[in-house]
């Protein structure tokens, strides 16, 4: 018998070693694995590689040739990582280590327009400096130079923007004009909302006659509840992120409140499906290039952000996601290789069109004030 | 007398096992624990207050999401046994030359990822699909309901993901089963489901009951059938958990909601452990506690 | 009379197989769906027969990257929960010792708690300690709720498995290594490959968990996630269907060779020698 545990001890002993290979190996080849974990100081670069970049951003939210291109002009290795699916999801996974002044490898992240002010108030992000993104500047539209929450674009530059309104199955749900129709009886059960309260509540206060900017916490608490009775009345179906389409393609939901670039989309997929700009003016967003405190190679990160806003480098990615371009001069490249992109109301909306718009905003109000409202609207999707 | 040597083999063979479960679950759990009496905030930082307020204030708030759960979960594993009994007794009695098959064919759907497998039942179950209008037709369906988006979806889906949890614990146990019991019965003159009642469920109520918690458990803390297949009033209280976790950033009453689910859930088991044993659990019927 | 009869004693084979079917029928519509031609993103509806993305299953790269990602983490998990769970097995079935009952119920309570109350204790685990979320701490949670399971497994085959076999090697001469390689090993194995498999299966379909500890890591199940927002491309059908294939025809294949090994068994020793056939999991 003790010969025997002898040989179970040396099993053991191999097993203990393979273990422990493997997953060294892993660590290594991985990410970076545990290196986040010496404690190294604030906003030191972890690893910083001056040659490559490590981007995280929303999925399908660029076309599949500007990275690569990217790549051989510029010489920059870029991983591009499809992390975030949703703002304050993807804080609450880096928020801690941002906290400490790890970006967690990452040199440019892409949150809108409230995340990115919100990380800013944290200290987590780096002040952004202007001499090394010339292009950028030069080509930034004018309505998105100085926007409420960043007025000197100290911190964040616009990847896209896009309005939140209506989408609608025109044959279906021809009637639908403005918010108020979405709480038609008629379509009851056949109604979506987007489980984002910035893009959904605003929208309610909006069709209440409230002026959105100027809103108070009372106004979003009111129409929290006014959402609330529709939701125990059977009238709003689900609460969604960008999934609705789903439904709505087989009918099975015929008026919501989404995106525009996504809807753009839609027209080869089933030619009913309509944004509709709703009568009470619509909500404006952009999605923002951020670099977090501790990214390892801001200056790939300032390379990237003037790539992308050459107009041609820009006119690929928006004929791809058909979102609003936050670059001038897209459009003229545009005109010559697709007009039909060109012309579309959605993707370069004239002043005309989003003339009764606002740029989407966050609840008034501290921390616990705001994520009181938070709490009120997720209890109304999770009631 | 042992040596000090081979009373210390099982330490050295269970060492690396268990510590990885200690430092890997049991710490932070711990953890947890602690989060769950602290207040403050993301901003300003949490401190440990005792605050057992988070406790009471979120299960009063939240008891419609537990017991939602709790049914919903309840109802699934209640048709993982109905639909798995069967199959289970199929493949170890019926299936003959096909039992590895068969049995193959219940473990394969892992590997076509939990999600596509959901979406694809949104497909099958859409207002318009031929199986709702099978239902509708069959009045089980109101002529104006549907399908996708109520609580119906959200059990169908709970049970269909969480049957295999279900089919191998029966399995084992029936295959386990001394057949030459059945046969003592048949020659007493029992009828078939004299047989099944006397002798084999009771004799594979262990497997019944792996089978019940290792379908329950999961379901009852699971978000992901309702982010899909349901509606707004079907919210389970892993999505409270989730929502609060990921999306409104409010760890302690996360914490706390967390804790509340597990303690329950292991009630629930430690009444099953003193009526079975940690054994049969893991399918190890000779060792009875 | 005969219908009835034929009916009644195939009536459970009949229930079994249509529950079976139950459990087939959304990867049916997974594998039609990845012949479909869709006009737009969005792969929902019927529009066309193609063998277009059957061609070009590795075209869209993200998706490839979380594949390879999911299969690397799946293989590396299966490694390490399989060795760990092994060995507790052994010490749990072999030996008695004290503080037993603690680690058998160490082991089984991580199996009682759900995946979303072990995702977020990791999630804050991981933070308080400051460790990098990302392939390491993905890795560390899928072995960690693997190995209770391969515990179950492999303890299943040790409880029938017959010590006088390893008894008479040794009255034979038998070393202890070798006793353990050609005794031990060979009949343990089947339980030990289960194992792997079911810890592989269980990391490469977890979402849960690794939505909470992923860090900048995406898996296979967290792209579709994302993906399901924006139109789930026909690739992952391609994928999705090829996974399985993969997974039925590897099956079939250890079902065949264990056919043949029966043979060969039952023409060598005709009566009561007959091997159990070894059941996957």
């Amino acid at each position: 018998m003790i010969e025997a545990s002898k040989s179970q001890f040396k099993v053991l002993l191999l097993a203990l070693a393979a273990l422990v290979a493997s997953v060294t190996l892993v660590a290594c080849g991985g990410d970076g694995g545990l290196s986040g974990s010496d404690s190294s100081e604030a906003t030191v670069a972890e690893g910083g590689d001056p040659n490559s970049l490590t981007i995280s951003s929303w999925p399908l939210y660029i076309d599949s040739k500007t990275i690569p291109e990217f790549q051989k002009e510029e010489g920059v290795e870029t991983t591009y990582n499809e992390d975030v699916n949703d703002n304050n999801e993807f804080f609450g996974k880096v928020q801690s280590q941002l906290a400490n002044g790890k970006s967690g490898g990452r040199s440019i992240m892409v949150v809108t327009d409230w995340m990115a002010k919100k990380m800013w108030d944290l200290g987590y992000l780096q002040k952004l400096d202007h001499d090394k993104l010339t292009t950028v500047f030069d080509n930034m539209i004018p309505s998105l130079r100085s926007p409420k929450f960043d007025p000197d674009r100290e911190f964040s530059v616009p990847w896209q923007s896009g309005l939140t309104g209506l989408v609608v199955r025109s044959d279906l749900a021809p009637d639908v004009k403005s918010i108020n129709d979405l709480f038609d009886p008629k379509y009851k059960g056949k109604v979506t909302m987007l489980a984002e309260m910035r893009d959904t509540v605003p929208l309610v206060m909006a069709a209440d006659g409230v002026d959105v900017e100027n809103a108070t916490t009372d106004d979003w608490m009111a129409a929290i509840d006014k959402l609330k009775e529709n939701v125990d009345n059977g009238q709003i179906r689900r609460f969604t992120g960008n999934d609705f389409v789903q439904d709505m393609l087989k009918g099975d939901v015929v008026a919501a409140i989404g995106w525009s670039g996504d809807t753009v989309q839609l027209e080869t997929d089933n030619p009913n499906i309509d944004y509709v700009q709703p009568a009470e003016g619509c909500s404006l967003w952009s999605d923002n290039m951020v670099i977090p405190v501790g990214a390892p190679n801001a200056d790939a990160a300032y390379k990237y952000m003037n790539y992308v806003y050459e107009p041609k480098n820009q006119a690929q990615i928006t004929k791809y996601v058909n979102y609003v371009s936050p670059v001038a001069g897209t459009r003229e490249v545009l005109l010559k290789q697709d007009p039909d992109i060109a012309n579309n109301q959605l993707i370069f909306p004239t002043d005309e069109y989003t003339k009764d718009c606002f740029t989407q905003i966050s609840p008034p109000g501290d921390e616990a004030e705001q994520q009181e409202v938070e709490q009120a609207f997720q209890d109304v999707i999770t009631g | 007398m042992k040596t000090l040597r081979q009373r210390l083999v099982p330490y050295g063979l269970m060492g690396p096992g268990l510590i990885w479960l200690f430092v890997f679950f049991v710490i932070p759990m711990y953890f947890m624990g602690q989060l769950s009496l602290k207040t403050g905030s993301l901003g300003a930082g949490y401190e440990l207050t005792w605050a057992f307020e988070n406790y009471t204030d979120s299960i009063s708030q939240y008891s419609d999401q537990f017991l939602r759960a709790f049914y919903y979960a309840g109802v699934a594993s209640f048709l993982c046994l109905l639909i798995g009994y069967p199959l289970a007794y199929a493949i170890a009695f019926k299936a003959g030359r096909w039992k590895n098959l068969m049995l193959f064919a219940v473990v394969a759907p892992f590997f076509t990822t939990y999600l596509i497998r959901t979406i694809a039942w949104k497909t099958l179950l859409d207002d318009t699909s031929p199986i709702v209008s099978v239902l509708k037709f069959l009045q089980i369906v109101p002529q104006d309901g549907r399908v996708l988006a109520t609580s119906g979806a959200v059990i169908a889906g709970l049970t269909y993901n969480f049957l295999p949890f279900m089919v191998l614990p029966l399995f084992a146990s029936l295959e386990r089963l001394d057949r030459r019991l059945l046969e003592a019965g048949k020659d007493l003159y029992a009828s078939a489901a004299q047989t099944f009642w006397r002798i084999t469920l009771p004799l594979t109520a262990p497997g019944i009951i792996a089978g019940v918690l290792l379908t329950f458990i999961p379901a009852a803390g699971d978000y992901v059938n309702v982010i899909f297949l349901g509606g707004t009033k079907q919210a389970m209280i892993g999505n409270v958990i989730q929502s609060k976790y990921l999306v409104v950033n409010d760890y302690p009453d996360a914490a706390a909601l967390s804790f509340t689910l597990m303690a329950i859930i292991l009630v629930a088991l430690i009444i099953y452990i003193k009526f079975a044993g940690t054994g049969a659990l893991m399918g190890d019927e000779e060792e009875a506690t | 009379m005969r219908a009835w009869r034929w009916l009644k004693e195939h009536a459970v084979l009949g229930v079994g197989i249509l529950a079976l079917i139950y459990m087939l029928a959304p990867i049916a519509i997974i594998a039609i769906f990845s012949f479909n031609d869709p006009s737009g993103r969005y792969n929902f509806e019927w529009v066309g027969f193609t063998t277009q993305y059957w061609q070009e299953p590795f075209a869209i790269e993200p998706l490839t990257d979380a594949l390879l990602l999911s299969i690397r983490l799946a293989f590396f998990t299966a490694i390490g929960a399989t060795i760990l769970g092994t060995l507790l097995a052994i010490a749990l079935v072999r030996y008695e010792f004290f503080g037993r009952r603690a680690a058998n119920l160490l082991i089984v309570i991580p199996m009682a708690t759900p995946e979303v109350v072990i995702g977020a204790a990791l999630l804050s685990f991981f933070l308080s300690a400051s460790f990098a979320l990302g392939f390491t701490t993905l890795l560390i949670a899928h072995i960690m709720f693997s190995i209770s399971f391969v515990v179950i497994v492999v303890r299943s085959r040790l409880i029938g498995f017959d010590r006088r076999l390893e008894e008479a090697a040794a009255d034979l001469g038998a070393s202890p290594v070798t006793t353990f390689r050609k005794v031990t090993l060979p009949l343990l194995a089947p339980g030990v490959a289960s194992a792997a498999m079911l810890s592989f299966a269980l990391s490469i379909d977890d979402f849960v968990i690794s939505n909470f500890n992923s860090g900048a890591v995406v898996t296979f199940p967290l792209y579709i996630f994302g993906a399901n927002q924006r139109g789930i491309p026909v690739q992952v059908n391609v994928i999705a269907t090829m996974l399985f294939a993969i997974t039925v025809m590897a099956m079939l294949a250890v079902i065949i060779q264990q056919r043949r090994a029966e043979k060969m068994q039952e023409r060598r020793a005709d009566d009561d020698n007959k091997a159990t056939v070894s059941v996957p999991i």
